[in-house]
């Protein structure tokens, strides 16, 4: 049953919001913006009533004289600002209520939504409490109508017992403190409202508090026309020995008061507490979804590993994680989200047909706001922005030097033909573009700023396409081409905690390129790089470290070999890297990793370094591909970063 | 998508108009509702009559001496030797309207040790017309109503009667 209710529900909003698409286009269609639209509007109706605030009068003559000054002497403003208000916290009320039923009607209200879901509830109740007050202010009939029947509604419940109301039972129970006490109450409850509603978006990763321009525009116009067309008016002044007998009611805010007299009070109080438990309660009923363990997205071209809860539109996770992920409706409409699944399962959500092609679900495109993960997968976007604004393009450069370090390890510099700088943050990577489109990504060893020359440290894979190319046939003068840069994982520089590198193999490249680009910048953070390799031989450039610990008292270096050779004579640490980590830092708590190297390290690190008290905040990581993914492939195979997977 | 869909400018405007349609048919519905249809609260030809007080009954026991027994049984500074019972005296009223009952109620004391004030509070329409008024109360377990009031009053349509209570007044009619 409420499950036929809910696809209804889909049905009946993705049909108006089709037709709303071809109107306003599927980036402006207001639908997409019902939760944006009622913020603007709690703007407007703030913002006008604190200029009807300077005129208004606390006073049981002045009340109603004051709004009717406003109303008729100062039309051309204040008059047209009162219908702003009214106008505008009706259209609140009804974005806010189509903006819960969508929720509803998507399925959008279980598990960790619950929390907006609550809150959400609860500043709709807030909304009715401040609106209803703010009906008592103008001390017309309707004024009156509202105030008497609140006190009449208030006064069955026990704590009252037919008290309240004989502070309105005859015009000399009332005076002048009860418009102080109103307009004091007709302040806190908004600034309620705004608190809470700061609260209910900041938990939603990417929440849009601001309609599209035209949208704002648009719905400005709107009423600004209907204020001229009927401006809101007082009705006769409020009289306490005579009953009003026909109220012009607001249906947004009033809905229930003819309810109180229809059946009787307690009866509306068992029908608005009931239907308002029930709400709160939903996310919580049956029918329940199957519990899932939260899940692992793995993303590119940033290649992190990051959390899912479960339930979690792609979108949500990504955007909660802090990647620039590309979006715009959050709906299914626009299409702007479109990502490719690479691996795994996801239910694809309720979605515009046309934002999301046949063709294109053919190719494992899914829609990123409206698509479900159910087991771990690995996702590739393509990124519109990155940190600080640096858009990625392509550019043609010149190999000017090749160094091999060891055996397998070739230093590759790259000049950018025109000699034009790259801008980029240190961690970020290229992919070098193949003749057949194909991409490999590397790192920039570099820092940056060092943006003449490129380095690249490149791994030979064996039977890898493009690093045997390397090795074996690329020469100093060659053009490659390449797209950058890319990727979130970048030194973050907003924080004073203490650095952890890890470094796995050619996992030193982005290491390099932070750990000088902290020098350049006169970091003063501690920094410890722990860098695993195989071998003494994998070392490929021990001096480096060696000398950055020398110059900087800040800098520790920890070489850490996982197989040494007996020829090595190693008497430095042994075994794994992040082993060697946990050993030297039982608790992590207060340090910032960051892990670079194959997904087999960081899949061992992560959780190990998660349960000896590092935040999630504080692991940036830049591992290659998933767990599942990786157990049917060799660790080498799936090294896309250090030197391609053919 | 739509949204980045190149329109002809003939297509642009009818498109305008459609989202101008579409904003109209918002404020329509916006400008609607919140005045109409009117509410309907008191039908012409009637009038109110709001019977509210606040009384506190009298106590349903009167003060008492406790004998040197009563005492003796006692903790030494709880030896008060008058007792007064807190428990109040339900209050009940009785309307007549034009000679014929219009509203009954006994109303509890309020408060744990029920020795609060009984409090009414009653919304009736009536017809509108002359009408002739009395109301009753008793604020004592045993006795009859010991405070009767009366008063003949044309209210209009729309006028409202408030039938109050004054322990030194008695009945009060406002209306």
């Amino acid at each position: 049953m409420l499950k036929a209710i809910q696809h209804a529900g889909q049905a009946a909003f993705l049909g108006v919001e089709r037709l709303f698409n071809r109107i306003f286009g599927d980036e402006q269609n207001p639908f997409y913006y019902l939760g944006a639209i009622a913020y603007y509007l709690l703007w407007v109706v703030v913002g006008s009533g604190l200029y009807l605030y300077i005129f208004f009068q606390t006073g049981v003559s002045e009340a109603y004289a004051s709004v009717e000054y406003l109303t008729r002497e100062q039309w051309w403003l204040g008059g047209i600002l009162r219908s702003f208000h009214r106008y505008a916290s009706d259209a609140m009320v009804l974005a806010m209520v189509l903006h819960l039923v969508r929720h509803y009607a998507f399925d959008h209200y279980r598990s960790f939504r619950w929390f907006s879901w609550v809150s959400g509830l609860i500043l709709l109740w807030l909304t009715y409490i401040t609106g209803i007050n703010g009906y008592m202010l103008p001390w017309d009939q309707t004024a009156q109508f509202v105030t008497v029947a609140t006190a009449e509604w208030l006064d069955w419940l026990p704590v009252f017992q037919g008290a309240l109301i004989r502070n309105f039972i005859t015009p000399e129970a009332i005076n002048d403190r009860l418009f102080s006490l109103l307009s004091f109450l007709h302040i806190g409850f908004p600034l309620g409202v705004l608190a809470l509603l700061w609260v209910h978006t900041q938990r939603v990763p990417g929440a849009k508090t601001t309609p599209p321009r035209p949208v704002w525009i648009g719905v400005t116009l709107a009423l600004l026309v209907l204020s001229l067309v009927k401006p809101a008016v007082s009705g006769p002044a409020a009289d306490l020995t005579a009953a009003p007998m026909v109220i012009p009611i607001d249906w947004f805010y009033l809905p229930v008061y003819p309810l109180i007299y229809l059946w009787s009070p307690g009866a509306v109080w068992l029908v608005v507490g009931g239907a308002t438990l029930l709400l709160l309660a939903l996310p919580w009923l049956p029918p329940k979804r199957a519990s899932r363990d939260d899940l692992h997205l793995m993303v590119h071209p940033d290649n992190r590993i990051i959390p899912a809860r479960p339930g979690e539109t792609i979108l949500e996770a990504v955007l909660r994680e802090g990647i620039a992920f590309p979006y715009e409706c959050r709906n299914g409409g626009c299409g702007q989200c479109k990502c490719t699944v690479l691996y795994g399962p996801v239910e694809q959500g309720p979605h515009q047909e046309s934002a999301l092609s046949a063709d294109e679900r053919a190719k494992g495109m899914v829609l990123a706001c409206s698509a479900t993960p159910t087991a771990d997968i690995e996702i590739e976007y393509l990124p519109l922005a990155l940190p600080g604004g640096v858009r990625p393009r392509e550019y043609a450069a010149k190999v000017v030097a090749m160094h091999k370090a060891t055996s397998d390890v070739m230093i590759v510099t790259l000049r950018v033909e025109g000699g034009e700088p790259i801008r980029f943050y240190a961690g970020q990577y290229i992919n070098i573009m193949l003749p057949d489109g194909e991409q490999r990504s590397f790192s920039f060893a570099t820092a940056p700023h060092v943006n003449d020359e490129i380095e690249l440290q490149i791994r030979h894979i064996a039977g890898g396409r493009f690093t045997t190319h390397v090795f074996a046939a690329m020469k100093v003068g060659d053009t490659v081409r390449f797209e950058g840069p890319l990727g979130s994982f970048f030194l973050r520089e907003d924080s004073q905690k203490p650095i952890i590198f890890v470094a796995g193999a050619t996992g030193f490249a982005p290491v390099k390129s932070m750990v000088e680009h902290a020098f350049h910048v006169g970091m003063k953070r501690k920094m410890i790089l722990y860098w695993g390799v195989r071998s003494l031989s994998d070392l490929y450039c021990p001096d480096l470290p060696k000398q950055w610990a020398a110059l900087h008292p800040n800098f520790t270096f920890v070489p850490v070999l996982s197989a040494p050779q007996p020829a090595d004579q190693w008497t430095g640490r042994t075994g794994l890297v992040h082993e060697a980590i946990l050993a030297d830092f039982p608790n992590l708590a207060g340090h910032q990793i960051y892990a670079c190297g194959s997904a087999k390290m960081v899949e061992a690190a992560h959780p190990a370094f998660k349960s000896h008290g590092l935040q999630q905040d504080d692991c940036f990581s830049d591992a290659f591909r998933l767990a599942p993914h990786l157990q049917r492939k060799t660790e080498d195979a799936d090294m896309v970063k250090l030197g391609g997977t053919r | 998508m739509a949204g980045t869909t190149q329109r002809s400018p003939a297509a642009r405007i009818v498109n305008y108009a459609l989202q101008a349609v579409c904003y109209a048919a918002f404020i329509g519905v916006v400008g609607y509702f919140a005045t109409s249809p009117p509410y309907v609260h008191l039908p012409e030809g009637q009038a109110l009559v709001k019977l509210t007080f606040q009384h506190a009954g009298q106590r349903k026991e009167a003060c008492h001496e406790r004998t040197p027994e009563e005492l003796a049984k006692l903790a030494p500074n709880m030896r008060a030797a008058t007792v007064c019972p807190r428990e109040r005296a339900p209050v009940a009223v009785e309307i007549e309207m034009d000679g014929k009952p219009l509203f009954a109620v006994v109303a509890p004391p309020t408060g744990l040790s029920k020795d609060g004030a009984s409090t009414v509070y009653r919304r009736l329409a009536i017809p509108a017309g002359e009408h002739r008024f009395v109301a009753k109360m008793k604020d004592t377990v045993a006795g009859d109503f010991g405070f009767v009031g009366s008063r003949t009053v044309d209210l209009k349509s729309g006028r409202i009667l408030v039938i109050d209570f004054d322990a030194k007044d008695g009945w009060v009619f406002r209306g």
